[in-house]
C-alpha cells in the first residue's frame, strides 16, 4: 500500500505542471548558487594562496632588520576558505579574511567580503546555503500542503477509508513522496558538491564525513518541515486554509524567528562598540606596562626588580638588553588585556548562543542553521578560534623576535640588526578547524534540539493520524 | 452476507436510526428508498465502520463491524452518489491504486480486463479521469468491486444524476453483480430502477424501517403508492 501511495502520489505530482514549474525552479536555483559558490570559493583560495606566499616572501625578505622593526613591520595571518563554504558560507561574508600581526596590538579580521560590495548586498547572496535553508522548505510547503485537504476536498477519502487500509501506509506513502523529490534535489547538490571539491587541488582538505554530516542535518531540517506540512494538511479542511498555515509556519520558523532571537540575543547580551572597547584596552593599557617607555611607573618596577634578581646595580650589566626584556614584558601585559577583553566578548557571544538555543524551540531554523555553519567550519565559533590561532601566533612571534633582541644585543643598542635569515627561520603562521568530532560535540546542545523537533513533529503526525 | 442486529444511531437526543434490522443473502439486492434524512446514508457509513453505532450491530460476512472494521472492508466494495477518483490519473491507474491499497496487486491486463466487464469503453481506459462523466467514472466503481472480489456492495444513491442510459447501463452491471452472488445494499430515490433490478426493497422514515416488499411481489404503481403513503405525501392525480 505505500509503494502503491507512492507511485500515484509521484504521478499526480508529475502531472500537476505548479509542481513541474516549482521544481524546475528550485533545480536552476540549486544549479545557479552552486556553479557561483563555487567560483567565489575557487577565486578566493587562489587570492589567498597567492596573498599567503606574496605576504610570507615580504617577511622572510626584509634584509638584515633590528628585530623589534620588524616586530612593528608585521605580517598578516590569512584566513583559509574551507571546502563546505561552498555549501554555506555561513558568516564568513561579513568576518573577515586576514588579520594583521603586529606588535604591541591585537587586530580585529579585517578585508571582509560584505565591505567590498554595495548596498545591494543587502538583498543577500543566491547561495546553496539559501536554497537549501529557506527555498527547500517553501518547496515542501508548496508539494505537500493539501497532500489530505485534496482528498477531503474531491471525496477521495471516503473511497480511500472505505478500502479498509491502515491510515498510518497511507500517510507513510504521501510522506515517502514528499521526501523523494526533496531527497533527490539535495543529494544531487551534495554529491556535486562533493565532486567538485574532492578535483579541485591544494583548495583545502576535504572530507565526505563531514560533507555526509551536512547532508544528514539537512535531512533532519526537511524531516521537520514534511511532518509539519502534512500535520497541517491533515488538520485543516480546505486546502486554501492549509496553504495560508503552512507558510505562516514557514515564515516564523524561517524569518521571524530568526531576526527576533537575533534582536533578543543582542539587546539582552549587547557586545560592547567598538569605540567602548578600543577604550577599555587602551585605559587598561595606561595602567600597565609600556614596554617603549622606560619612565613609566610600572617600567622603573621591573628594573628594580630585575636589578634585584640579578644582583647588578645598573642595566648594562645585564646579560641581555634589558630594552628588549621591557618590551616582551609590555608586550605579555598588553597580550593578558586583550584576552581579557576578547573573553568578554566571547562571554557575551555564549550568553547570545545560548539564547538562540532557547528559542530554538520555536523555530527549527536555529539548530539546523548553526548545525550547518559549524559542520562547513564557516560559524562564528570558527572564526573565534582562528583568531585565537593567529593571536597565539602573533605572542609567540613577539615573543621571538624580542628574545633574539634581548639576547644578542646590549643595553641600548638599537642599532643591532638581525641577520637576514632569521626571518626564513621564524615559523609560517598554519591554522586547522575544528575537526568533526570536535564541532559535533561543541554542538551537542544543537543537535539534541534539533532531534527533539525531529521526534516531536513525528509522535505529532503518528497522533494525528489515529484520530484520522 | 449483509446482517443489521437492532441497528441505532443516534446523535444527542436526535435519534437518526431506530432498530433496523437487515438481512441480504449473496445474490439479494436491497433497495432502500426514503426521503432526505430517512436514514439511509447512516445505515450505509454504519456498515462501513466510518461511523459507530449507539446501539445494536452491524455485520458483513459474519464480522462484527465494530469488532474488525478493517477485516470486514476486505471484500467489500462502496460507490458513493458522487465517485470521486484521481483526476490527473487514468481509470487503469486509478483501479490500480484503488485496488492496490486494498491489497489485490493486479497487471495491466487484468485491470483493463475488469474495466471492459465494467463496461467502460477500452478508448477510455488510459484517459485521465478528469475528463470522465459520472456514468463513467461509476464503472470504475464496479470495476474496482470487482478488481477486489467484493461480495458485498453498498451503494449510496449511484444513479442520481446519471441519464438514463447511464442509469440503465448501472443497473445491468448491478444485475450482473447480482448473478454472480454479490449481496447488494442500494440507497436511492429513484423507485423506478429499484423495481427494475432489486430482489427486496425497504421504505424507511425517520430512521425507522417502515416497509419491506420482495420486489417481484409488487408492481411499480403499488410501490409508488406505498411510498408516498409512508412519506405521508399526497398523490397527485394527473
Amino acid at each position: 500500500m505505500i509503494r502503491s501511495t507512492l507511485i500515484k502520489e509521484l504521478r499526480e505530482l508529475l502531472r500537476d505542471g505548479r509542481v513541474r514549474i516549482s521544481f524546475f525552479i528550485v533545480l536552476l536555483l540549486i544549479a545557479v548558487a552552486t556553479w557561483i559558490s563555487k567560483t567565489q570559493y575557487t577565486i578566493t583560495n587562489q587570492q589567498y594562496q597567492q596573498a599567503d606566499n606574496e605576504e610570507r616572501a615580504v617577511w622572510e625578505n626584509q634584509g638584515e632588520k633590528n628585530p623589534h622593526s620588524a616586530a612593528h613591520y608585521g605580517t598578516y595571518a590569512f584566513k583559509p576558505k574551507y571546502p563546505l563554504s561552498l555549501v554555506d558560507q555561513g558568516v564568513d561574508k561579513f568576518t573577515g579574511t586576514s588579520i594583521f600581526l603586529e606588535a604591541h596590538k591585537r587586530n580585529e579580521a579585517q578585508f571582509s567580503q560584505a565591505a567590498d560590495q554595495t548596498g545591494l548586498a543587502r538583498f543577500g547572496d543566491l547561495t546553496p546555503d539559501f536554497v537549501l535553508l529557506f527555498i527547500i522548505p517553501l518547496l515542501i510547503v508548496f508539494l505537500g500542503y493539501n497532500a489530505f485537504t485534496k482528498e477531503r476536498e474531491m471525496g477521495t477519502l471516503v473511497l480511500l477509508k472505505s478500502q479498509g487500509t491502515p491510515i498510518w501506509k497511507l500517510i507513510l506513502g504521501k510522506w515517502l513522496a514528499l521526501f523523494l523529490p526533496v531527497f533527490t534535489i539535495v543529494f544531487l547538490l551534495f554529491i556535486v558538491a562533493g565532486i567538485v571539491l574532492s578535483n579541485l587541488e591544494n583548495f583545502g582538505v576535504f572530507n565526505w564525513q563531514s560533507l555526509g554530516m551536512l547532508f544528514l542535518i539537512y535531512m533532519g531540517y526537511y524531516f521537520i518541515f514534511i511532518n509539519l506540512v502534512l500535520f497541517i494538511s491533515l488538520k485543516m479542511k480546505k486546502s486554501g486554509i492549509a496553504l495560508v498555515v503552512a507558510l505562516a509556519t514557514w515564515i516564523l520558523a524561517c524569518l521571524a524567528v530568526p531576526k527576533a532571537a537575533s534582536n533578543i540575543a543582542e539587546s539582552k547580551h549587547p557586545y560592547p562598540t567598538r569605540q567602548e572597547f578600543a577604550s577599555n584596552i587602551l585605559q587598561d593599557q595606561k595602567e600597565g606596562l609600556d614596554g617603549h617607555d622606560p619612565w613609566n611607573k610600572q617600567a622603573k618596577l621591573l628594573e628594580q626588580k630585575v636589578l634585584k634578581e640579578y644582583k647588578v646595580d645598573s642595566l648594562e650589566q645585564l646579560p641581555f638588553n634589558f630594552d628588549a626584556y621591557r618590551m616582551q614584558k609590555g608586550e605579555e601585559h598588553t597580550a593578558e588585556i586583550y584576552l581579557k577583553h576578547y573573553k568578554h566578548l566571547k562571554t557575551q557571544f555564549e550568553e547570545q548562543s545560548k539564547l538562540y538555543r532557547g528559542l530554538a524551540v520555536l523555530s527549527p531554523f536555529l539548530p539546523a542553521r548553526f548545525m550547518s555553519m559549524a559542520i562547513a567550519n564557516t560559524d562564528y565559533a570558527t572564526h573565534w578560534h582562528f583568531a585565537d590561532a593567529a593571536e597565539n601566533y602573533r605572542v609567540e612571534l613577539q615573543a621571538s623576535l624580542n628574545g633574539n633582541f634581548a639576547e644578542n644585543s646590549a643595553y641600548g643598542e638599537w642599532s643591532y640588526r638581525a641577520n637576514a635569515d632569521t626571518w626564513k627561520n621564524m615559523p609560517q603562521f598554519g591554522y586547522d578547524p575544528p575537526e568533526l568530532g570536535e564541532t559535533l560535540t561543541t554542538n551537542t546542545s544543537n543537535l539534541v534540539i534539533l532531534s527533539v523537533w525531529v521526534l516531536g513533529t513525528f509522535l505529532l503526525l503518528f497522533f494525528t493520524t489515529k484520530k484520522l | 452476507m449483509i446482517t443489521t442486529d437492532n441497528l441505532t444511531k443516534s446523535y444527542g437526543d436526535t435519534l437518526v436510526l431506530d432498530r433496523l434490522n437487515l438481512n441480504i443473502k449473496a445474490g439479494e439486492l436491497y433497495c432502500l428508498l426514503g426521503a432526505n434524512g430517512a436514514g439511509k446514508t447512516t445505515t450505509i457509513n454504519l456498515l462501513l465502520g466510518f461511523i459507530k453505532p449507539t446501539s445494536g450491530n452491524a455485520f458483513i460476512n459474519g464480522l462484527a463491524v465494530s469488532e474488525d472494521p478493517k477485516k470486514t472492508k476486505k471484500h467489500l466494495a462502496y460507490i458513493p452518489e458522487n465517485l470521486m477518483l484521481y483526476p490527473s490519473l487514468s481509470a487503469v491507474e486509478n483501479l490500480d491504486y484503488f485496488s492496490g491499497i486494498g491489497g489485490t496487486h493486479l497487471s495491466k491486463s487484468q485491470l483493463e480486463a475488469f474495466l471492459d466487464e465494467a463496461g467502460l469503453q477500452k478508448v477510455a481506459f488510459h484517459q485521465r479521469i478528469s475528463t470522465f462523466s459520472k456514468g463513467m467514472r461509476q464503472k470504475v466503481g464496479i470495476a474496482l468491486a470487482l478488481a477486489k472480489n467484493a461480495n458485498v456492495l453498498l451503494l449510496d444513491e449511484p444513479t442520481s444524476g446519471l441519464d438514463p442510459k447511464a442509469s440503465n447501463e448501472f443497473g445491468l452491471l448491478l444485475q450482473k453483480l447480482r448473478n454472480k452472488g454479490v449481496a447488494t445494499l442500494m440507497a436511492t430515490h429513484d423507485l423506478f430502477r429499484a423495481k427494475e433490478i432489486a430482489t427486496h426493497i425497504g421504505i424507511m422514515k425517520s430512521g425507522q424501517l417502515r416497509q419491506e416488499f420482495l420486489a417481484t411481489d409488487i408492481s411499480l404503481s403499488d410501490l409508488e403508492h406505498a411510498y408516498l403513503k409512508t412519506m405521508d405525501y399526497k398523490e397527485l392525480a394527473l
